[in-house]
């Protein structure tokens, strides 16, 4: 729905309003930017989320602690584990429950392959919006793979609601291990490939460098966090920082890029994914026997006591953090997500996109990582 | 190709064409938008169905409504439906727009689609399956082919009632009918 | 490092109560006008990560409590330690009826979207705010939504329930 009104004439050229969304072939997810273009510079644009709110947090508070778990992992529905994966957290913290050692590393992996495969749908829209067809073929065909085995582990290909306050839900299947290496040794074997056609590519290089330029002291003014932040040279990460599941029982390394434009982005994404993968093989490794789940009160008579948490974990955007109050009941009293969406697709956005070229739209809010539900809640 | 094909091809040549031809028009409406890149990728190839994606709704004439739909998305709806060409089919993918799902009580996303749109066929499922799109598509051949899919000429039939809705819920629309209300149709008549 | 900005946070500004968690979260109350000056007293002490602004309705107190977390990033790449695991939660209590805050976009540039949700989901007035338009909605409400008293389900079944299916 890309349509052009003119407004009042000012200056040497013609000022128009474009409207970039909800229907539009460069934009990924329902979302809408409003553009004052002159020529082909953006003059200013104004973010305009809400296609797809919600209310989730009004919803939460009508349901019971244990089925928020359906609702919750809805709000992000390109990487719903790490959405589990907070509330699990804030549960566990509000309602004092431990979680056994194996589980750790359960929610650890889990987590590790919901990234590789929010990776590789990123690097799908990103690769597909720069006109490379043949690397984002590669990397959906591949994501799926991943999907693959989610599908055996929980029952869904897309939602999984494994990861449950006390651990995960059940324990891996037999022989589920050597299906986990043989899949990323099969995707890491093509990495060679990606970065001959995508990476390496002078295109993507012409393409991406320069867009949306943020310097470090920028970005952490705006509130951003993950590939966005890292891609000027802070080694923020939560799992470093803080953390949480088996991340601080494996050795690791946080990727960054210094430039802080698209194209560093990107690259802070592609050595993600390796990292990743690289990280699933090492807990893999490491994992110990035993439970992998703590058994909670009877759910429908559960009641948390009062008292509020904040809780944060790394999604594959950022900082993804949940702020939970509870007043004693058995349904939360307030829940909020900070989901690392809301800063990049609002502020940074339209920071990012001023004075850019109308070519450059999608590009930047691509690079930027937006998922517009997350936003909108 | 079979002969009852070629005699079908031979007598409605028009219907046959866009039947194999569903263009879909690349909105992203809700969650359920996630499974549609791997359904047109390698992996699923919808291709094989004749199923593309097209950049604007003036090319398109598949209508795939993946999701909740909230109130502002379903303005959005209305003007991309509005836009599309005759004939037109649309599809409700996953279970919120049947009867909103498992947000049957939130204040913003609407609970029955076909109360403010017409619908040809539903996906029930919450995801719907990358299969489940493909048997959608081959049973919507089946109704093109028996004229069931006629969406399109219900909404200009009831077109009254479907923008009575819309306006119940909006208030005044920003856009003028697309087709003469019957007071108007009736003012017309000479 | 924690125990010195609690003493400094209680000799800068009156009305200001502290306690601290075990778990590394202290949480700071204070008045609504003195907000924009804790802020700014806790960025320039190391918070420099507006994580979140947040509302939470106290329907039974009839008070509206506005929230800021504040975290902080790193100062250099090798600094993972436990400086960094500090959480300060910042709130603030106002009445349900005439709720007013100045706004802290001056001091968090990313605070101008969270507010302007608060504003939209809870009625909270933010002076000096550029533009408090909505953010998500597309009707308006009479109650804002997220307010205790407004009772989804029965907006749902008065809304969505009275619109006729077309045909049979």
């Amino acid at each position: 729905m890309a349509q052009i009104s003119e407004i009042a004439g000012s200056g040497s050229g013609r000022e128009l309003e474009l409207y970039f969304g909800p229907q539009h072939l460069g934009m990924v997810g329902n979302f809408s930017i409003t553009l004052k273009v002159e020529g082909d510079r953006v003059l200013k644009a104004t973010a305009n989320p809400g296609y797809l709110h919600r209310g989730f947090e009004k919803l939460m508070e009508y349901r019971t602690w244990i089925q928020n778990f359906p609702m919750v992992c809805r709000i992000n529905v390109v990487e719903p584990d790490s959405m589990e994966m907070v509330y699990a957290m804030a549960v566990e913290k509000l309602a004092g429950i431990e979680v056994p050692e194996r589980a750790q590393y359960i929610r650890s992996i889990c987590l590790e392959l919901a990234r590789v495969s929010s990776h590789l749908f990123g690097l799908w829209a990103y690769s597909n919006m720069l006109g490379f067809d043949t690397p984002a073929q590669w990397a959906m065909y591949h994501r799926d793979l991943v999907l693959d085995l989610f599908e055996e582990l929980t029952g869904g290909r897309v939602y999984h609601i494994y990861l449950w306050p006390g651990g995960v839900r059940r324990d891996f299947p037999k022989g589920f291990r050597d299906r986990i290496v043989h899949t990323l040794h099969s995707i890491g074997g093509w990495v060679p490939d990606y970065d001959a056609t995508f990476f390496n590519n002078r295109l993507f290089y012409e393409r991406a460098r320069g867009v949306g330029q943020l310097s470090q002291e920028q970005a952490k003014a705006l509130g951003a966090t993950g590939p966005v932040l890292r891609a000027t040279g802070m080694k923020f990460d939560i799992r470093k920082v803080e953390p949480y599941a088996a991340y601080d029982k494996v050795d690791w390394e946080v990727p960054t890029r210094q430039e802080g434009d698209a194209y560093s982005r990107i690259w802070v994404v592609r050595d993600e994914l390796i990292e990743s993968v690289h990280m699933v093989f090492k807990l893999l490794d490491a994992m110990p026997d035993g439970e992998v789940y703590n058994r909670i009160p009877n759910p429908f008579k559960w009641r948390i006591p009062p008292g509020e948490a904040y809780v944060r974990c790394e999604s594959s955007r950022g900082e993804l953090g949940l702020y939970l109050v509870s007043n004693g009941g058995d349904k939360p009293y307030r829940v909020h997500f900070r989901t690392p969406s809301y800063p990049h697709g609002l502020t940074i956005l339209e920071k990012a996109l001023e004075g850019a070229s109308i070519a450059d739209v999608g590009n930047t809010m691509i690079s930027l990582y937006v998922v517009a539900p997350e936003i909108d809640r | 190709m079979d002969r009852n094909q070629i005699t079908k091809w031979l007598k409605s040549p028009a219907k046959m064409a866009h039947k194999y031809s569903l263009h879909a028009v690349y909105f992203c409406t809700g969650c359920g938008i996630i499974e549609i890149p791997p359904v047109i990728t390698t992996r699923w190839d919808a291709e094989r169905f004749g199923v593309l994606p097209v950049a604007t709704p003036r090319q398109g004439n598949l209508f795939m409504i993946t999701g909740y739909v909230s109130l502002k998305t379903l303005k959005a709806i209305i003007r991309t439906y509005e836009q599309m060409p005759d004939p037109k089919y649309t599809v409700g993918f996953g279970s919120c727009p049947i009867n909103g799902g498992m947000y049957w009580d939130s204040y913003n996303t609407i609970k029955h689609l076909d109360r403010y749109i017409p619908v040809d066929g539903w996906i029930a499922g919450c995801m719907p399956r990358p299969e489940a799109v493909f048997v959608g598509v081959t049973h919507l051949w089946t109704l093109i082919d028996k004229g069931k899919a006629d969406g399109y000429l219900r909404y200009k039939r009831y077109y009254a009632a479907y923008r009575r809705n819309q306006e119940m819920l909006f208030g005044e629309l920003q856009w003028p009918p697309l087709y003469p209300t019957e007071a108007e149709a009736e003012e017309a008549r000479p | 490092m924690i125990a010195s900005l609690r003493t400094g946070l209680e000799a800068t500004f009156k009305g200001v109560e502290v306690t601290d968690r075990e778990d590394g979260m202290m949480f700071v109350l204070a008045p609504g006008e003195s907000i924009p000056a804790v802020l700014r007293y806790l960025r320039e002490h190391g918070l420099d990560h507006l994580a979140l602004v947040s509302c939470v309705d106290w329907i039974e107190e009839g008070e509206l409590e506005v929230v800021y977390l504040l975290t902080c990033y790193m100062r250099n790449n090798t600094d993972y330690g436990p400086e960094q695991r500090r959480h300060v939660l910042l709130r603030t209590k106002l009445p349900r009826e005439s709720a007013e805050l100045d706004s802290v976009i001056g001091i968090f540039e990313n605070a101008e979207p969270h507010e302007r949700e608060i504003h939209e989901l809870y009625g909270v007035h933010f002076e000096g705010h550029p533009r408090l338009i909505p953010l998500f909605l597309e009707r308006g409400y009479e109650i804002p939504p997220f307010r205790k008293d407004f009772d989804t389900r029965q907006y749902v079944e008065k809304t969505f329930g009275a619109i006729p299916p077309v045909e049979d």
